[in-house]
C-alpha cells in the first residue's frame, strides 16, 4: 500500500494512521495529544491534515484517519498553516506558560492574540493524555469531570484517589506540565496523596512507589520471570539488559520477564 | 357501526399542557351518562399531536368534519349536546383563519393545513397513541409483513435507497446508503439505534411522532433491522420526555403481544426485539457517537469517525443509527414505493421534512411540507404572518447552530443543500421566525452561550473557541467591542468550523457567522457607532418618543416601572432618558409604534 503525502509518495500498511507514515518518514505534523504507547485522542485537533480521497477533500484528524492506497495527504496547505496559527493562538490562553506550547508558537510564527487574554493560572489544555494512560495502567484514578468550559481533569470527589498508586504516569505523560507532583525526602506527592519512594537496587536513586510495583507484579501475575528487574530503576534495567544482549547470556529469560 | 361519530381530543403534550387531560375526562363523564339514553355513541380516543399547539387544547369530531380550538371544560356540556346529539356548528369555537379572513369548520381547511403534506406526521391526531388495533387498523405492520414475505433484505435496501430518503436527524445522509454499509459490514450481532435525544430546544417533531405514532417508529426500525441483519434495537429517548417513554414501552409491549416484535414474526423466521433507554440529559448526547458512549455506560462524549457506527457502533459491532422522524418515513416507503416517494419534494432531498415553527409567527406549531417548499410559503400562508403585523426579519433553521436566512431569500427553496448553501442547516427541523425588533448580534450571542455550555470539553477549537468568540461577542454586546473584531470572529469561527471534532462544534459558529454575512451592518453599529439597531442590547439603546406618531394614550407611562414617560393626555409624552432603564416596555404597549431608537 502507498500514500503520497506533499508530493511524494511513502509505504503504508493497512491499519495504520497517516500521523504513523509521516513520523516514520520525518513528516512534521505538531501534536499534544499523541502518544506513541496510546491510541489517538484525536482531541487537540494540531494534527488536521488535508486528504484527497475517491475524488472528494477532507479535513481530517492525522492521529485517528486510517491510510488508503493512493490517498493524498497535504501536511502544510495555506488553510492547514492558517487555521493552525488561530488554534497555537488558542493554546496559549489556556497554558501561557508551557515550554512546549511557547515552542509550536514560535516554530510556526504564531502571534498571540493581543484582544484576548490568557489565564495565567491555567496549565491543563484537557488534552486527556493523563487519563487515557492512567486508564491504559488499570488503575483508573483520574478522569475528567464536568463538561464544555467547567471540565477538568481531577479524581473522584477531589479527594486523594483510593486507586492512585503514585506511579506518576500521568504526570510524565503531560505535554503541558500541569499536573503537579513533588518529591521531597523520600516521599512523592500526587493528586494530594503522598507515597514513600523506593530505591532502585542498582544506582540508589528513589525511582518508585511500593503501590507501582505491586500494581505491575499483580498484573504481571505468574508470567513474572524475574522479580528482581522490577526493583530497577528504567536506568538500571535498561544497562542490564543491554549488557545481557551484549554477553549474548539469558535472552530468553530477558524477553520473558518484561512481557 | 355506520356514521358513528368520534371525538379526539387532543392530548399531546401541548394540548396536555393547556389542560386537555381535564377535557378529556369531563367528556367521558358526560358521554357515558348520556349514552343510556341518547343515541350517538361518542368513541373518545386520546390522540397525539394535530401541529397548532398554542390554539389548544384542540377536539375534533367526525365525520361532520369539526374542528375546535381553545376548548374549556366548561364547553363540553355544550359540545357534547349541539355538535354531537344535534348537527351544530358551534361557531364561537372554530379557528378563524386571517389567510382567508374566515372562520373555519375543518382543520383540513384551515391556511395552515393545505400547504402541507404529512408522511411523518400522517398518523398523529388522526389515530389512538396508545392503541397498537388503531395502527393495525390503518395499515400498520403491513409493510413490515410485506418484506418478511415477499422481499430479500437487499431489495428492501435498494428500494430505500431508490428513495432516496436522507436522515432527518441533522446530516442528511442516504439513509438507503448507511444501510447498505451495515449489510455488507462483517459479523453476526448489529444493532439499530433510534436516536430520540432531540436536544434543540425548539424541536419537538420526535417527541411528538414517538407520543402520537410510536408504532411507526418501531415498524421502521424491525424493517431495517431484517434488511441489515439486526435483531436487537435501542430507542434512546431525551430523559425528559416521559409521555415519550411511556408511550414507546407500552408499543414495545403491545407489539409483542401481537407477534410483530419477538421470535418469528410473520413466520419468517426473523426475529427483532427493542428496549428503550433514557438519554443522558446533555445535547451533545444526541451526536451518534456520543450517543453510542451514552448507552454502552460511558461516558457520553463523542469520539472521532471513522470508525463509523455502520462499520463499528455499538460495542463495537456494525450500527445503524437514524432520527425518530427518518424511522416513521420508512414503512411508509415501503408500503408506497420507492417512486412515489421520490415523486416529491426536490431534486436532491425527497419526501417531506417536519419543522417546528416558532417565534414571532402567529401559528407556531409542528408543519410537515414537501422539501422544496419557499420559505415564504410556510412563514406567511402556513404560519399565517409576523406577529403583531411587524416586519419579517430573519429566520433562524437547523437549531442552535444553525443560521439565519434573512428577507431576501425568501423565496429560497427548503432541502438540505440550498440551506447549507446559505450558511445555515437544516438540523432537526427547528424555524425561528424573528423580527425587526431582534437585535442579530444579541441573537447569535445567546446561541452561542448555549452552546459553549453544551460543548462536551473534549476538544479544544470548540471549547476554548467558542468561549473565546463569547467573549467578543459579549463585549460587543456591552459597547466594548473593538475595531477588528468581526475579522477576528470570521478567523476564529472558521477554524473552529474546520478543527471540531464532532458535529457540534464544526457547526457551532455558524449562528456568528451567518448573522455577520447578512447583517454586518448592525454589527458594524454595535462596534463603531456604539448603538443598537434593534434597541434590545441595553448600553447601546436610546429611546425617544416620536412626538408626530404619539397619540398621547398614556399607555407607556403606565408601562414604565421607572416612570420616565410623562404627558398630558391626548398630548405628545416625552421619555426622560436619564431615567431610562431600556426595560423596551413601552415599545411593547405602544399601538402605534411611537417609540423609536436613536
Ligand atoms: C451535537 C449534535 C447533536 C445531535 N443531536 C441529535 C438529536 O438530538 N437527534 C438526532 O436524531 N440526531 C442528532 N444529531 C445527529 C446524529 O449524530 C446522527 O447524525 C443522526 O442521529 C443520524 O440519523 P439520521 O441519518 O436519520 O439523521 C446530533 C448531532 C450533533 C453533532
Ligand atoms: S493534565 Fe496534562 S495530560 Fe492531563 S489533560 Fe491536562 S494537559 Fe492533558
Ligand atoms: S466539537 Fe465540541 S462537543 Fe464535539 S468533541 Fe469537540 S468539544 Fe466535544
Amino acid at each position: 500500500m502507498q500514500i503520497i503525502i506533499n508530493g511524494k509518495t511513502y509505504a503504508a500498511n493497512p491499519g495504520e494512521k497517516i500521523l504513523d507514515v509521516a513520523r516514520r518518514n520525518g513528516i512534521e505534523i505538531p501534536t499534544l495529544c499523541h502518544s506513541e504507547a496510546l491510541p489517538g485522542l484525536a482531541s487537540c485537533r494540531l494534527c488536521m491534515v488535508e486528504v484527497h480521497e475517491n475524488g472528494r477533500t477532507q479535513y481530517v484528524a492525522s492521529c485517528t484517519y486510517p491510510v488508503a492506497d493512493g490517498m493524498e495527504v497535504f501536511t502544510n496547505s495555506e488553510m492547514i498553516a492558517a487555521r493552525r496559527k488561530i488554534l497555537l493562538a488558542l493554546y496559549n490562553l489556556i497554558a501561557p506558560d508551557s515550554a512546549r506550547i511557547k515552542g509550536l508558537l514560535a516554530r510556526y510564527h504564531v502571534e498571540p492574540f493581543d484582544r484576548l487574554e490568557a489565564d495565567p493560572d491555567s496549565k491543563c489544555i484537557l488534552c486527556g493524555l493523563c487519563v487515557k494512560a492512567c486508564e491504559e495502567l488499570g488503575t483508573n484514578a483520574i478522569s475528567t469531570l464536568n463538561r464544555g468550559t467547567k471540565k477538568k481533569i481531577g479524581t473522584a470527589f477531589n479527594e486523594p484517589a483510593a486507586d492512585c498508586i503514585g506511579c506518576g504516569s500521568c504526570a510524565i505523560i503531560c505535554p503541558t506540565q500541569a499536573i503537579e507532583m513533588t518529591e521531597a525526602e523520600g516521599n512523592r506527592t500526587i493528586w494530594e496523596k503522598t507515597f514513600e519512594l523506593l530505591r532502585c537496587r542498582d544506582c540508589g536513586e528513589y525511582f518508585t512507589t511500593p503501590e507501582s510495583l505491586e500494581h505491575v507484579r499483580k498484573k504481571l501475575g505468574e508470567t513474572v520471570g524475574n522479580i528482581e528487574e522490577l526493583q530497577l530503576c528504567n536506568y538500571c534495567k535498561t544497562k542490564r539488559a543491554a549488557t545481557r544482549l551484549k554477553d549474548g547470556l539469558h535472552l530468553d529469560e530477558y524477553l520473558d520477564s518484561d512481557k | 357501526m355506520q356514521n358513528k361519530k368520534t371525538i379526539f381530543v387532543c392530548c399531546g403534550t401541548g394540548c396536555q399542557a393547556s389542560g386537555s387531560m381535564k377535557i378529556y375526562q369531563t367528556m367521558q363523564k358526560i358521554i357515558s351518562k348520556l349514552d343510556l339514553d341518547v343515541e350517538v355513541v361518542a368513541d373518545i380516543k386520546k390522540t397525539g399531536c394535530h401541529g397548532l399547539c398554542q390554539k389548544g387544547p384542540l377536539v375534533h369530531i367526525t365525520p361532520q368534519e369539526i374542528t375546535y380550538i381553545h376548548v374549556k371544560t366548561t364547553d363540553v356540556q355544550e359540545i357534547i349536546e349541539r355538535s354531537i346529539i344535534k348537527d351544530e356548528v358551534i361557531d364561537r369555537l372554530l379557528y378563524f383563519d386571517k389567510q382567508q379572513n374566515a372562520k373555519i369548520q375543518s382543520k383540513n381547511d384551515w391556511s395552515f393545513e393545505k400547504k402541507q403534506f404529512r408522511i411523518a406526521l400522517r398518523h398523529c391526531g388522526c389515530i389512538a397513541n396508545d392503541s397498537i388495533d388503531d395502527y393495525i387498523a390503518k395499515g400498520g405492520y403491513q409493510a413490515l409483513e410485506k418484506v418478511l414475505k415477499t422481499m430479500t433484505p437487499q431489495e428492501v435496501i435498494d428500494e430505500i435507497r431508490k428513495s432516496s430518503l436522507r436522515g432527518r436527524g441533522g446530516g442528511g445522509f442516504l439513509t438507503g446508503l448507511k444501510w447498505s454499509f451495515a449489510a455488507k459490514a462483517q459479523g453476526d450481532i448489529k444493532y439499530v439505534i433510534c436516536n430520540g435525544d432531540e436536544g434543540d430546544p425548539g424541536a419537538f417533531m420526535d417527541r411528538s411522532i414517538m407520543e402520537g405514532d410510536p408504532h411507526t417508529v418501531l415498524e421502521g426500525m424491525a424493517i431495517c433491522g431484517y434488511a441489515i441483519g439486526a435483531n436487537r434495537a435501542f430507542l434512546y429517548i431525551r430523559d425528559e420526555y416521559g409521555l415519550a417513554v411511556e408511550n414507546m414501552k407500552k408499543a414495545i409491549a403491545d407489539a409483542h403481544a401481537r407477534g410483530v416484535m419477538g421470535q418469528n414474526i410473520f413466520g419468517s423466521g426473523f426475529a427483532f426485539d427493542a428496549e428503550v433507554v433514557r438519554g443522558g440529559g446533555a445535547f451533545v448526547c444526541g451526536e451518534e457517537t456520543s450517543l453510542i458512549h451514552s448507552i454502552e455506560g460511558s461516558t457520553g462524549e463523542p469520539t472521532s469517525k471513522p470508525p463509523f457506527p455502520a462499520n463499528q457502533g455499538l460495542w463495537g459491532k456494525p450500527t445503524i443509527i437514524n432520527n425518530v422522524e427518518t424511522w416513521a418515513n420508512v414503512p411508509v416507503i415501503i408500503s408506497k414505493g420507492a417512486d412515489w416517494f421520490a415523486s416529491i419534494g426536490s431534486e436532491k432531498s425527497k419526501g417531506t421534512k417536519v419543522f417546528a415553527l416558532v417565534g414571532k409567527i402567529n401559528n407556531t406549531g409542528l408543519v410537515e411540507v414537501p422539501m422544496g417548499i419557499k420559505l415564504r410559503e410556510i412563514i406567511f400562508d402556513i404560519g399565517g404572518g409576523i406577529e403583531k403585523k411587524r416586519k419579517f426579519k430573519a429566520v433562524q433553521t437547523g437549531g442552535p447552530s444553525g443560521g439565519c436566512i434573512p428577507e431576501s431569500k425568501l423565496d429560497l427553496p427548503i432541502d438540505y443543500d440550498s440551506l447549507i448553501a446559505e450558511g445555515s442547516m437544516m438540523g432537526s427541523g427547528g424555524m425561528i421566525v424573528i423580527d425587526d425588533r431582534t437585535c442579530m448580534v444579541e441573537f447569535a450571542r445567546y446561541y452561542l452561550k448555549f452552546l459553549s455550555e453544551e460543548s462536551c470539553g473534549k476538544c479544544v477549537p470548540c471549547r476554548e473557541g467558542i468561549k473565546s468568540m463569547l467573549k467578543i461577542l459579549n463585549d460587543i454586546c456591552e459597547g466594548k467591542g473593538q475595531e477588528g473584531d468581526i475579522e477576528l470572529l470570521e478567523e476564529i469561527g472558521s477554524m473552529v468550523k474546520a478543527n471540531s471534532l464532532c458535529g457540534l462544534g464544526k457547526t457551532a459558529p455558524n449562528p456568528v457567522l451567518s448573522n455577520i454575512k447578512n447583517f454586518r451592518d448592525e454589527f458594524e453599529a454595535h462596534i463603531k457607532d456604539k448603538r443598537c439597531p434593534a434597541g434590545v442590547c441595553k448600553n447601546l439603546t436610546k429611546l425617544y418618543i416620536d412626538q408626530e406618531a404619539c397619540i398621547g394614550c398614556g399607555l407607556c407611562a403606565k408601562s414604565c416601572p421607572t416612570a420616565a414617560i410623562s404627558g398630558e393626555k391626548k398630548q405628545p409624552h416625552v421619555l426622560d432618558e436619564a431615567k431610562c432603564i431600556n426595560c423596551n416596555s413601552c415599545r411593547e404597549r405602544c399601538a402605534v409604534d411611537a417609540i423609536r431608537v436613536h
